[in-house]
Parts: structure tokens; sequence; C-alpha cells
């Protein structure tokens, strides 16, 4: 048996696609707890973001506005929380919590009229190169825009923390809150724009999944992606790089468990299906075991309010 | 150029308490300032307004004749005024070097070049590319005083800068403060401690519940003179009366051993001793030596061979700490705000905590908040505790104050035995004063207690009888009055 080598390069690209809602969403909410705010809402914003997304494609025909407004839509339900957490100074877990289930019932609700409707081909980029490399070639070409900019993200993450001014306050901010406003740094405004951020990278990852990897609407469709992107950004000790690996992970096994299904291999379907769960949080406990290294990179001041007086 | 700074009139009020009451001072370089107080005098409240991270309610402050609106902290830094805060502003997970570069402006290199010509010029040695947590206590501070200078402020305020410093770091820091003074930085000292004043400071302005008192020359004080400033009476000098001799055994140890399986902790070795009622007996030792271990095994959180202690004629040495306050014993633990109380909770439910089984506070399992309420009060009472609000969380009271709410805690219910450990520990004269006082009312009472403390003059001050720990070993008893602090000394360096 021969198998066509562009064969195992659409593997690869195909694992890849399914990484891309992981890779923006674990970014967007690894700059949010880097200020030192949890917010458990990614599931709720990334539902959110995949309906507006298709729903304002549909109406306005418009990809460029589908895919703003997307990031819009999750900066708005971001922006509740933001309210919630930083002026009212509530929980941020039971916030985080209450705005997916309300992300998730409200996608719901507009999704009605939207259930069936067949949705856009995206355009892709460099489709022409694709034949031009053996396996390679179907890899790197061929792919939407959003799929680069996913997998340019984490570097561009890491190189904003490290090397930028305004990463440096962002980490400041996490760490000491108390410090950083005694140093003149305006805290609840920072956690203001890291959670804003964090709203539109889910926003975008949700419109990728009903706009670029699946165009149609089904109810509930981000299938708890946003909860394994939570658990990405904890498992990868708030490391953007390892992110990339982590989602790599993840997406690989649900893609190769699938075709394994497929194939009928004797092994209970649940426990295929949890397969990628498990195996990627085991792989990035194993590659971040360095416990120096985690005091270092753990926001120290993660989920706790910060009030002005103290 | 001179600096002159000027506060004029400022008044800063909360809820059930004036922090500043119509303060004005006036500071100029080339001296070095001591803002002095208790506790809770107010001279915190009044740095911070320096500093801006509190705004006055009322008042002005003028640096160079020029009026000052400190908004915020980036004012205060806009203004050339540095501040070096008692508990470090650092970001403990951000290398040296981010924690500089953050509130400056200035480029990677060129602030590297600063930093290290002020590290050169007041030989500091600190490596900027690790994590502040890496850092010593005084090397922290160093990184503080750095990011002041910086600035090139002309004001540079320290806050308690010695609270965590060791001796070598202070005689240090004294150094870099004078070579300060001398280039014209203006420099305002806060602090309690009386001899660092008197070692270090030109002026010293003395403040008392949120009044200045006084301001005076150094020259013109001594250690007594601002003492008494400082507490607001005359302190008298308090003397013990020599103990009835009492044979009434009241408490004996006999052979207690404590091996531990954390290598961080000191065994203790074959224990002896026994105190009569009305004794006070002092266990002197450097810390580290086996007195936290001893505490604990004294107090029941550390469970003994039943027969190792009797109390009272029983046997109790496998009892829990509940069980032995039952039998009239009360403890004081040495670190106030991690094992005597709860910071996050309010005076009166921490007053509930070591009464658990009382019927007066608990029916059926409710709480009866009106009797603990009742009880609360008449401690902060009988026990000068100074706040009337006993809905306050137990972290705002000052550690004075929250010793002296423990000490009464545990001193209501009326103990034969009192067990403290260090209980006078970064304690300002007054409430040492008033602790030592209360604690010699204890043995007048014929009730006795035993002291582990690492201050040897007040144990000289208290005990009847006075033993030493040294490594997890006490060594003989000695009546306290053949026993001076030289002989103790010795004794503590593990000398015979």
């Amino acid at each position: 048996m021969i198998i066509d080598i562009n064969f195992i390069g659409l593997i690869i690209a195909s694992i890849m696609a399914s990484a891309v809602p992981l890779i923006l969403a674990s970014c967007g909410e690894l700059i949010t707890e880097r200020s030192g705010v949890l917010n458990l809402g990614v599931e709720g914003m990334m539902i959110i973001g995949a309906i507006s997304g298709f729903a304002l494609m549909t109406v306005t025909g418009s990809l460029i506005i589908a895919i703003f407004g997307a990031m819009l839509a999750g900066v708005l339900i971001s922006t509740i929380f933001a309210f919630l957490t930083q002026t009212l100074i509530t929980n941020h877990v039971a916030t985080g919590l209450a705005l997916t289930i309300f992300g998730i019932g409200i996608s719901a609700m507009i999704g009605k009229n939207f259930v069936g409707i067949p949705g856009k081909e995206f355009p892709v980029l460099f489709e022409g190169l694709k034949d031009t490399i053996p396996l390679i070639g179907p890899i790197l070409f061929g792919h939407s825009i959003v799929f680069y900019f996913a997998f340019a993200l984490p570097f561009m993450t890491n190189y904003f923390l490290k090397k930028t001014k305004i990463g440096l306050i962002v980490r400041a901010v996490g760490d000491s809150p108390v410090s950083a406003s005694n140093q003149g740094i305006k805290v609840r405004f920072v956690r203001y724009l890291c959670i804003l951020y964090g709203g539109a990278m889910s926003g975008l990852a949700g419109a990728y999944l009903s706009m670029i990897y699946t165009p149609q609407w089904i109810e509930n469709m981000t299938g708890g992606r946003g909860w394994i992107a939570l658990a990405l950004v904890v498992f990868s000790t708030w490391n953007p790089i390892k992110i990339l690996i982590g989602a790599m992970i993840f997406g690989g096994l649900t893609i190769i468990q699938f075709h394994m299904q497929a194939i009928g291999v004797r092994i209970p379907v649940q426990f295929l299906t949890a397969l990628p769960y498990i195996v990627t949080i085991i792989v990035l406990v194993v590659i971040s075991r360095d416990s120096r290294k985690i005091r270092l990179s753990t926001p120290s001041s993660l989920g706790k309010s910060f009030h002005k007086d103290n | 150029m001179n600096t002159n700074l000027k506060i004029s009139n400022v008044t800063k009020i909360y809820p059930g308490c004036v922090a500043n009451d119509n303060v004005s001072l006036e500071f100029n370089s080339g001296k070095i300032y001591a803002l002095l107080g208790e506790n809770g005098a107010g001279k915190s409240t009044l740095v911070k307004i320096l500093s801006g991270v509190i705004i006055p309610d009322e008042g002005e402050i003028y640096l160079n004749k020029n009026n000052l609106k400190l908004n915020s902290p980036l004012d205060a830094k806009k203004n050339d005024i540095g501040m070096v805060f008692q508990h470090f502003n650092l970001f403990e997970t951000l290398s040296v070097f981010e924690n500089l570069i953050i509130d400056s402006d200035e480029k990677r290199e060129s602030l590297r070049e600063k930093i290290d010509s002020i590290m050169k010029k007041y030989n500091f040695s600190i490596d900027l590319d690790i994590p502040v947590l890496n850092l010593s206590a005084g090397q922290k501070q160093k990184v503080e005083i750095i990011r002041c200078l910086i600035r090139n402020p002309k004001v540079l305020i320290m806050d308690e800068p010695t609270s965590v410093l060791t001796e070598q770091e202070t005689s240090e820091l004294f150094l870099s403060l004078k070579k300060f003074s001398e280039e014209g930085i203006l420099i305002i000292y806060i602090t309690h401690k009386l001899k660092e004043v008197m070692q270090l400071c030109d002026e010293v302005a003395v403040m008392r519940r949120g009044k200045l008192v006084s301001v005076s020359e150094i020259k013109n004080e001594n250690i007594e003179s601002l003492a008494n400033k400082m507490v607001g009476q005359n302190l008298k000098t308090i003397k013990k009366k020599k103990a009835k001799t009492s044979s009434d055994q009241l408490i004996k140890i006999t052979n207690l051993n404590f091996t531990s399986d954390d290598p961080f902790e000191t065994n203790l070795m074959d224990i002896n001793f026994s105190v009569n009622r009305g004794e006070c007996f002092g266990i002197a030792g450097i810390s580290g030596n086996g007195q936290s271990e001893l505490f604990q095994v004294l107090s029941g959180e550390i469970i003994s061979e039943k027969e190792a202690i009797e109390f009272n004629n029983n046997y109790i040495g496998d009892l829990n700490p509940q069980e032995r306050r039952e039998y009239l014993m009360a403890f004081s633990p040495e670190d106030r705000l991690e094992q005597a109380a709860i910071p996050q909770m309010k005076i009166f439910e921490n007053v509930a905590l070591n009464n658990f089984k009382s019927s007066n506070f608990f029916n059926n399992g409710l709480i009866n908040e009106n009797k603990i309420k009742e009880h609360s009060k008449k401690i902060i009472s009988d026990f000068n505790v100074n706040t009337d609000n006993i809905e306050l969380k137990s972290q705002f009271l000052s550690g004075g104050n929250l010793q002296k709410l423990i000490i009464g805690r545990e001193l209501i219910t009326s103990p034969d035995l009192l067990i403290c450990f260090n209980p006078t520990w970064g304690l300002d004269v007054g409430a040492i004063n008033y602790i030592h006082e209360t604690l010699i009312k204890i043995n007048e009472q014929n009730k006795s207690i035993i002291l582990i403390s690492t201050d040897t003059d007040e144990l000289l001050k208290l005990s009847d009888k006075i033993s030493v720990i040294h490594k997890g070993k006490l060594s003989k008893i000695m009546n306290a009055e053949e026993v001076t602090s030289e002989k103790l000394g010795i004794l503590m360096g593990g000398a015979n």
C-alpha cells in the first residue's frame, strides 16, 4: 500500500486547524490571567463569538464585518465581566461561571433562526502553492488568515510579555496589584484592558469554529473547547509556547481518535474520546514540573480582587 | 540646592479614628529627621500622604514653596519625593531589573548604566537579572532605595526600614542614609525604635494619637525623654517585687523529649523543670534553639508522653490545647497574626475562639453573639485595647493592641498558668510596659507564668527563676537575682 505523502500533510494540517480555536482562546485568557484576573467565562465568550460571527455573516454577507463583529461581541460580553469583577469587585470564579452560562443561553436564543443555514466559503491564502512541495505544501499553504494569525499568536504573546514595557506592566499587576498601584500603575485599567483582550480572542476563536472550521451554526457548538483552553493556560504554567504544544497534542489526539473510531479499533469509544483530555494534561504537567519556574510564572494575585484602599 | 518640605495643617479622619489631627511640620535638606511614635500614632498615615498613597481630608503640602497636589503615588514621584515602604513594594516574580525599569522612562541600556553607577557609588552589590524573590530582606530594601535614587529624589522617606533587617544590614543602611543626607537629599526616617533615632537622626518629631506633640533637636533629648513624649506619660520603671516564697508546685516537666521529622525543627532533649504558684519561670535563648517546639509541647499543639507533664497533680502530656485550657492553662503564642488570632475575623469572633466549651458563648451549637460581645467589651476596657469597635477585623489592630487583646482573652478566664512566647516582640515602649505590668500582676495574684523570650532584659525584669535553652537542651535553673545578662549571653552561646 502506498500512502500518499500529501495525505499525511493533510492530516497534520487538519490537526493544526483543530488546534486553532484553542490557541486563540488560551492566548487571550493567558493575558487576562497574567494580569491577575481569572475569567472562567471563556466557553461563554467563545460561543457568543461563534453565533455573532455566523449571524453577521448571514445577515450582512460580509466576512470582514462578521470576523470583527465576533471579536467585538467577545469584547462586549467580557465588559460585563470586567465591570462586575473590577468595578463592583465581585468574585472572579462565580462571575466567570455565570458568564459561561449566560453566553450559552443567549447564543442558543439568537441562534434559533440560524440553525440549518449553510455557511459561506472562507477565502484561503496561498492555495496555488499547496501542491508545489510534497508534505510541507498542504501543511503550510491554503489556510485562512485566522489560521496563520493563530500560529503566530503564541510567539507574539511571548514577545509581548517578555520584551515590551506594557507586557512587563501586565505581569507586574498580576504579581502584586498593591505594589503596582503604589508605583502609580492604574491596576484596574490594566486589568480591564486584559479582560477585554481575552474577550476579543475568545470571540475570534468562536468565529473560527462557526465560520471556517465547520461553517454552520449548531447549538452549543464550542463543545467544551473553552474549558480546554482554560486548562491549557494553567497546565502550560502561563507559557504561550507550551500552550501551542498542548493545543497541538489535544488537536492531534482528537483527530487521531476520530480516525481510530472510524477504522474500528477495539478500544471503548468513551476511552478514545477521553484520551485527548488525559494525555494533554499529563504531557503539560510533565513538561512543566519545575516548581521554581511555576512559582515564577504563576500570577501571584490570580483570582484575587483588588481594592484601591488597602 | 536646599530642599524645604512643609506640611501644613494636615488632617485625615478614618471612621472611628483621627489618624492625623492638624499636623504641621517643616523639614530642610542636610539633616536626617526622625518621625517617632508608637504603633498607630499616625506616622505611617502622614508619610503615605506625603507619597500620594493616601489623600488627606484637609491641609497642604509645599515643596520649596510650591503647593503640591498629591493625588497618586505618581504625583509624588514626579515631584521628586521617594518613599521606601515598610512592606516592600516589589514584584517578587520579576527580575530586579524589570522591577526597576517598570516605572522608568529611560532606555534599557542607559538605565542599566545608571543603576550600575548608583550601586558602585554606594557599594551595593545586587544581581540585576535574578528574580526578586531570591533576594534577602536587606537586598530587597536596597532595590527599593535604588528605585528611588534613579529619579534623583529631593526627599527620601523611609518607613520603619529596620524592622526586617539584621544588625549588620542596619548599620549598612545607616551609613548609606548619612551619605544621601550629605549629598543634599532630605531624609525622613519613621520609626518607633528610640535607639535608632539617637544613633542616626538630627531632629526628631514625635507623634501621639494622630497629633504632633513635639519637635526638637536630638542633642537636647535622650532615650528616656523621647520615650516619655512618645507614650505621653512618665514611664514608670517597672520593678518586680520579690515573689513570696511558695513551695506549692503547679507544673512539673519530667524527662520531656521531642524528636521531629522536620529537619528544620529542633529536637528537645530531656527537659526537666517545675514552676511553683506565683512564680515566673523564664526561658532564655537565641531564637531557633527549640523555643518554638517547647512552646508547642507545653501548649499541647505537639502531644508528648502523658507522664511528662504534670499539672496540678494531673498528668496532661497527651491532652490537646483545648483540653489543657480546661485545666486552667492559657497560652500566648509568638506569632500574633498567624497563631494567636485569625486576621480576617472580627475582634469578638477571635475572643470566642479559645473558649468553645463555654456555655455562655455557645448554646446548643449556636453562637450567642451578645454574650461574646459583652465579654469582648470587658476585655477591651480591662486590658486597655485602643479601639471601641469590636466588629473590627483583627488584622487592623496594631501589634500592641492585638497582643493586649490576646493576653486579655487568655487572662479573663483567670487561668492558673500562662505560657507566653515573646509576648512583646515588635511592640512599642508603651505596649511593652503595659504587658510587663500585666504579667507582674498575674504573679502577684499567686498565678504562674512560663515566659519563653529572646529578650534578655525582659527575662531579667520579670522572672523569678531562669534557664537557658540551647540546641533543645535546658541549662541549669538559676535564681533570677543571681543572674546577669552577661552570664545569660554566655549560656545562650552554648558554653557551660
